[in-house]
């Protein structure tokens, strides 16, 4: 039982950061285009059978598939910006929703459509190793992913805060009509960071390919919990998605052990909804950023 | 003026349609069109029910599978556990949904936009995680069968014409509440509301209470046709009832045909629904999944190439409102008279008991601090009753924040803040201010866009006003005194920068308020509008309306104004008669410039 409790919450971190690399992209591309993406899921879900058929294809172990598969889904959200998100930039918000959602649903099912509705896995030389430190237990892909998570972040987080391109980003977040001032092209950057979310949503796929089951409708789970942690973080804020990714792993996998695993789902759904009602700029949002 | 008599072509429309298809359906006796037709009433009825909140409201809620699955829920389990007919169980379910409504309604309708959606969208989800987990309640995933020899009482019916019947009650019961809210003032608040909060606010609606109340019904109305779903199909389990699928194919039905209209969803099912009948006979049964990413892609390009839906595109160029195009208000006999009297069942207002040059608003020490910035500091001021006072001041002066405070949209730090003897100060929301007499215009106006100009000024007549005839007979007279008599039935996206600042006055005159504050209505006019605007404003004090206004150009100013106030800085650096103030130097310093001193002496 001493050891528990640790574990739980190892268990969690390693969880969390996960929540974290895919939720970044999507409060990276709320920031800046200021679209709620309802079809981020779908991307995550087409990273893992990317993941998936260049294991089963080509024999290819899911790490180094990672080359392919994070600009496979650059270009992915690429494509998808420049044929569904921007015909509907000026369109209001809750029609835009509607696109996104338009868009998910159809992913979906098309992926359900080509690829049935089978479980799918993905094995790396990895699966079943474990790291062991005295009583407490990390699995390898676990780490592997954690780990990676938190790179990549340290890597955007240098990105925006030290490259041209990065502090043009930051300007569009900001405010669009002085960055337009200031020579920036705000449509280049909005479908260079749609891509840029999809990318880091594909290397989270990627990365989960040997720990989580695939299958068609995998993104709706993920989506939802995406969600809660950029709301929890922050809108617009990448510490904000890091940290919330890291309290909602956390709380989901003490959740599970606690109270029940049916019902951890319904426990971060009440704190999202909570959230949302007792401070919705979140932790590290900034205040009247839920204020479209 | 025109009469169009009493032809409602919406109502009309969807009558005809409704019971020309509930007649073929009868008379030709095929099982799959007397299905068919069950199922285009049902989704209809469900699509106008979202519409109440997703469409004049605004609030794109996904989670109505909530309100759906709880009414089937409630109904079946009474009805399993307890015996009660589910006829009963129906108004148990809709309860039922109505208190869910109030549960997440009052915190969730905070949020704006997507959040507002991703709410509903958690709301509904832990409804069906709850549904699965409680399963010694509720069944669990296994669901629960309702087997029941028919019966009218058991509200099971051997024959599908029956459930045919009902189910056109049911979508004519929920066409006709939709029709009735339209029409009424809580349809005009909805409407407005959703083209701008604040300017609502402003006009003394109450938008949490309008949503609140537009969502209680809509609940209600998705429960009942989830009863009846579950007595038709025999079967709920949490997926089933509960999934964001279903939410989705609730919200599309009004989204295709055009949300904001009753007519609306009534269309989107009829074409949808057969659509979605025949894609999934086409596809779903080969090609499992392909019919909905036809749905999908068809989401996707409503939104890109008919935004406005079915109804949108038939309605091109028109206002989106039935009411502006029939029933033309007669000329009001009563334009010219002593308004405060006049005979259409208006109260005289209690202001002008008060006996003439009587101070109306006095703030003191009023300071508004933005946690760095100091926008305001210790302003004192005093407005009297029938006075112009002039409220002027560089750029960043805080003036507009002024108004912001004295109008309830903003608390301040620190001061009070009396309207005729009752403080004000930090009275929220913003519509309680209006109420009490407070009116306001905004610097950058805003007009209800999509609504016609006698909407737009009728949303502030409804200030006072509950009934929509005697509104909008007041929004008429005081569209005749600012001279936009004729340009009523117009869209107000298509007015001119002055005609739009006229109907920003317009609208905010028809909640009768005591204090007017103008903010900036003469700027970015040339001088022949100014000189008319100038004339409204000084009538304004015959009508028993003080005028507190903010300005820059100068001429219209010093022409207007008993009185002037100067802020600069957030702080009031003089007051005084026009005279006065165009000698003060610490004025002249700070904003008139030496030009002005100059050329005025």
């Amino acid at each position: 039982m001493s050891s528990l409790l640790p574990q739980l919450i190892i268990n969690g971190i390693l969880l969390g950061g996960i929540y974290s690399l895919i939720s970044i992209g999507l409060t990276l591309i709320f920031g800046v285009v200021r679209i709620v993406n309802f079809a981020h899921g779908e991307f995550l879900m087409l990273s893992l059978y990317a993941a998936f058929w260049l294991k089963s294809l080509a024999g290819l172990d899911p790490y180094p598939s990672l080359l392919l598969v994070v600009p496979l889904l650059f270009l992915a959200g690429l494509i998808a910006h420049r044929l569904v998100i921007q015909p509907i930039l000026e369109a209001p918000s809750y029609m835009q929703i509607f696109a996104t959602v338009g868009l998910s649903v159809a992913m979906q099912n098309l992926a359900l459509f080509f690829w049935k509705a089978d479980f799918r896995t993905v094995e790396s030389f990895c699966s079943h190793s474990a790291l062991q430190i005295g009583t407490l237990v990390a699995a390898a892909p676990k780490l592997i992913a954690f780990g990676a998570s938190a790179l990549a972040t340290i890597f955007l987080h240098f990105f925006l805060q030290r490259t041209y391109l990065g502090r043009a980003i930051r300007a569009v977040v900001q405010d669009r009509e002085a960055s337009q001032l200031m020579g920036i092209d705000i449509y280049r950057i909005y479908l260079f960071t749609f891509g840029l979310g999809t990318a880091c949503v594909g290397l989270a796929g990627g990365l989960m390919a040997p720990i989580y089951a695939i299958f068609p409708t995998v993104g709706v789970y993920f989506v939802l919990t995406a969600f809660v942690v950029v709301v929890l973080g922050g809108l617009g804020s990448l510490p904000g998605a890091f940290l919330g990714g890291l309290i909602i792993g956390v709380v989901e996998s003490l959740a599970g052990f606690f109270i029940s695993p049916q019902l951890k789902e319904a426990v971060y759904f009440v704190i999202f909804l909570a959230v949302l009602i007792a401070r919705p700029s979140g932790l590290l949002g900034q205040m009247g950023a839920e204020e479209l | 003026m025109r009469q169009k008599g009493i032809f409602f072509p919406d109502l009309h429309l969807g009558l005809l349609l409704s019971g020309a298809a509930a007649l073929a359906a009868l008379l030709v006796r095929n099982e799959f069109l007397t299905n068919l037709v069950i199922w285009i009433f049902f989704y209809a009825s469900l699509g106008l029910s979202w519409n109440l909140i997703g469409g004049f409201a605004g609030q794109l809620s996904l989670g109505h599978a909530a309100f759906y699955g709880l009414g089937a829920y409630t109904s079946t389990l009474l009805f399993q556990n307890l015996g009660l007919s589910p006829w009963i169980g129906l108004i148990a379910g809709g309860v039922v949904a109505v208190l869910f409504a109030l549960a997440i309604g009052l915190p969730c309708f905070r949020l704006r936009g997507p959040f507002f959606t991703l709410s509903t969208i958690a709301a509904a989800e832990v409804l069906r995680i709850l549904a699965i987990y409680f399963q010694d309640f509720t069944g669990g995933s296994v669901g629960i069968q309702i087997n029941v020899a028919p019966s009218f009482s058991h509200f099971v019916f051997g024959d599908r014409s029956s459930y045919l019947l009902v189910a056109w009650i049911l979508m004519l019961v929920s066409f006709l509440v939709s029709l009735g809210i339209e029409r009424s003032r809580l349809g005009y608040c909805l409407i407005a509301l959703r083209e701008d909060p604040d300017a609502a606010e402003a006009l003394g609606i109450d938008t949490a209470g309008a949503k609140m109340r537009a969502l209680m019904v809509s609940a209600f109305l998705s429960a009942v046709a989830g009863v009846f779903y579950a007595q038709m199909v025999h079967f709920i389990e949490p997926y089933s009832e509960f999934s964001l699928e279903n939410s989705i194919q609730f919200a599309m039905i009004p989204m295709v045909g055009g949300m904001g209209t009753s007519i609306g969803p009534v269309i989107g099912s009829f074409v949808l629904t057969p659509l979605q009948e025949l894609v999934r006979a086409w596809l779903g049964g080969r090609y499992l999944g392909l019919h909905w990413v036809v749905y999908g892609l068809a989401l996707i390009l409503v939104v890109i190439f008919m935004p406005r839906g079915i109804v949108g595109l038939l309605r091109r160029g028109r206002p989106a409102r039935a009411g502006a195009t029939w029933s033309q208000p007669s000329c009001s006999p009563l334009a010219g008279q002593a308004e405060k009297e006049d005979g259409a069942g208006r109260p005289v207002p209690p202001g002008l008991a008060s006996p003439p040059g009587e101070v109306l608003l006095v703030c003191r020490g009023l300071t508004m601090d933005f946690g760095g910035l100091v926008a305001l500091s210790g302003v004192d001021l005093e407005v009297r009753r029938g006075e112009i006072v002039g409220l002027i001041g560089p750029n960043g002066a805080g003036k507009t924040t002024l108004f912001n405070l004295i109008s309830g949209f903003l608390s301040p730090t620190a001061g009070t803040i009396r309207f005729r003897g009752e403080e004000i100060a930090g009275l929220s929301p913003p519509h309680l201010v209006c109420r009490r007499g407070v009116g306001r215009t905004f610097q950058l106006v805003k007009p209800f866009g999509n609504m016609t100009v006698l909407d737009n000024v009728m949303v502030g007549a409804f200030c006072r006003e509950k009934d929509p005839a005697r509104a909008r007979r007041e929004a008429s007279r005081i569209l005749s005194f600012t001279g936009l008599e004729e340009k009523s039935s117009l869209p107000a996206r298509s007015l001119t920068v002055a005609d739009r600042k006229r109907l920003e006055m317009a609208r905010a005159l028809a909640t009768g308020p005591d204090l007017l504050l103008l903010d900036e209505v003469i700027a970015g006019l040339n001088p022949v509008e100014a000189e008319e605007i100038e004339g409204m404003v000084r009538s304004l004090r015959e009508q028993g309306i003080t005028v507190l206004f903010i300005e820059h150009v100068m001429q219209s100013v010093m022409r207007l104004s008993d009185r002037l106030v100067i802020l600069h800085h957030g702080e009031k650096i003089m007051e005084g008669t026009p005279a006065e103030v165009a000698r003060d130097p610490r004025v002249i310093q700070a904003y008139l410039g030496e030009e002005y001193v100059l050329a005025s002496s």
